[in-house]
């Protein structure tokens, strides 16, 4: 049995708090992360390593994910742009260098089981272009037509994704594809139909991932998408800020999605199939994970900023 | 109580030549410490210089003063940086005798810690 999802309009009551009126919370809220006060413990991902603290040992593609920044979203052209709610909010950044993904994870346990909602307000963007990065002569780039600028085909894809183990691990993904690996514009929503990759498989010599794999899912044609292609709003040029809500659920009781609402559009989630792995993973009794990855196709800084993430619970 | 961040921008990486390090916002610091850690080198006579980048806006890049710490062959260095703005980096060069016949490298981590 899979979880019902909401219903468009049947939303709770709009909350009399400021800070939280602008989501729509579960009963329980875990996590409330207003990045003007610090990360809140959103911290790079790093694969592990040996028991002499060898980072050597680290997974080749799980070795720099880079650290998130409290950006104050500030550009070349207006200075500082500011988050949606005070200065800062949380930047994820690739290097300029295709294929290269940047990793923000934050990490709890659960105390219990049913439905778990991640919301947050986010945008999307690539670096804009200098002499120094050259962004303008990498793939994607090219005319600008006094409307669509072509940084926006220099935004590879950005991910929001959980590593959650009950006994049985499984991730739950979903992914905003901007462009395809040829920086053509996808704007579609995609799931993995595989489970993400293991250093531990790596160590058993089952799977070798090179530098730049794609981790949750290395294969291209292991994504899947869902929903009709959602037209986002860049805005046009790589220093406009516009912040989108996104409000993910799913149900640990089922170990299954429910549904994925970004602004206007709700994807039910319910058929959308949560891969587990075929093995047992000890030392992670309870693990509730969330993870936001940027993903780069071309060979330009791709940055995911999120103003505040909120993560509620009907438990 | 004050905010504090430290963040590790280079991380068992092999320097060698000119390099920088990827640029990080720090609008919200009031200071910063660099720490390097050469690790390890690769060639006879290697060593690692390094100096503080700061920038308008993350794209255009000068020095922020000629403060230019070096460390000879393996070894952790630290400085100290104030009113640099909103972004920083390093930008600094691996160098080893020319007769050494290798290319000169250096194994690192870089860390920045922040304080509001």
């Amino acid at each position: 049995m899979t979880a019902t999802p909401t219903v468009p309009g049947s939303q709770p009551t709009i909350h009399p708090d400021v800070r939280l009126s602008r989501f729509n919370p579960l009963p329980r809220i875990l996590v409330y992360d207003d990045f003007n006060s610090g990360t809140h413990g959103w911290v790079e991902l790093l694969g592990n390593y040996d028991g002499e603290s060898n980072l050597d040992t680290v997974d080749d593609h799980m070795h720099d994910f880079r650290p998130p920044q409290l950006s104050s979203c500030s550009f070349f052209d207006v200075g500082t742009h500011g988050a949606m709610s005070g200065t800062y909010a949380l930047k994820v950044s690739t290097r300029p260098e295709a294929g290269h993904t940047a990793v923000a994870i934050r990490r709890l346990t659960m105390a219990g089981r049913g439905r778990v909602q991640f919301e947050t307000y986010f945008t999307y963007k690539s670096e804009a272009a200098s002499a120094e990065n050259a962004a303008a002569r990498q793939a994607g780039g090219g005319e600008w037509d006094g409307n669509i600028h072509p940084s926006e085909r220099q935004f590879g894809a950005f991910t929001v994704a959980t590593d959650i183990c009950d006994g049985v691990r499984y991730h739950c993904v979903a992914r905003y594809l901007n462009t395809d690996l040829d920086n053509q514009l996808r704007q579609q929503w995609v799931y993995p139909t595989v489970p993400e990759p293991t250093p531990r498989e790596h160590l058993e010599g089952k799977v070798k991932l090179d530098r730049l794999a794609d981790f949750t899912a290395p294969n291209p044609e292991d994504w899947k998408p869902f929903g009709e292609p959602q037209e986002l709003c860049y805005n046009e040029v790589p220093t406009k800020v516009n912040w989108h809500y996104l409000r993910w659920q799913i149900d640990t009781s089922t170990r299954s999605n429910v549904e994925l609402q970004v602004n206007d559009r709700i994807y039910d989630m319910r058929d959308i199939p949560v891969p587990p792995y075929d093995e047992e993973y000890r030392s992670l009794g309870n693990l509730l994970n969330f993870y936001v990855s940027c993903r780069t196709h071309t060979n330009v800084r791709n940055f995911l900023f999120l103003d505040a993430v909120l993560i509620s619970v009907d438990w | 109580m004050q905010q504090s961040l430290t963040v590790v921008l280079e991380r068992n990486a092999l320097l060698s030549g000119v390099f920088t390090t990827e640029p990080y916002e720090v609008a919200w610091a009031r200071e910063a410490r660099w720490f390097i850690h050469v690790l390890d080198t690769r060639g006879t006579g290697t060593t690692l210089q390094a100096t503080t980048q700061i920038s308008p806006d993350g794209l255009h890049w000068c020095d922020l003063d000629d403060h230019r710490p070096t460390v000879a062959g393996t070894g952790l260095v630290s400085w100290p940086v104030r009113e640099f703005g909103g972004w920083l980096r390093l930008k600094g060069r691996v160098d080893g005798p020319a007769e050494s016949g290798e290319q000169p490298a250096a194994k690192v981590m870089i860390y920045l810690a922040l304080k509001s």
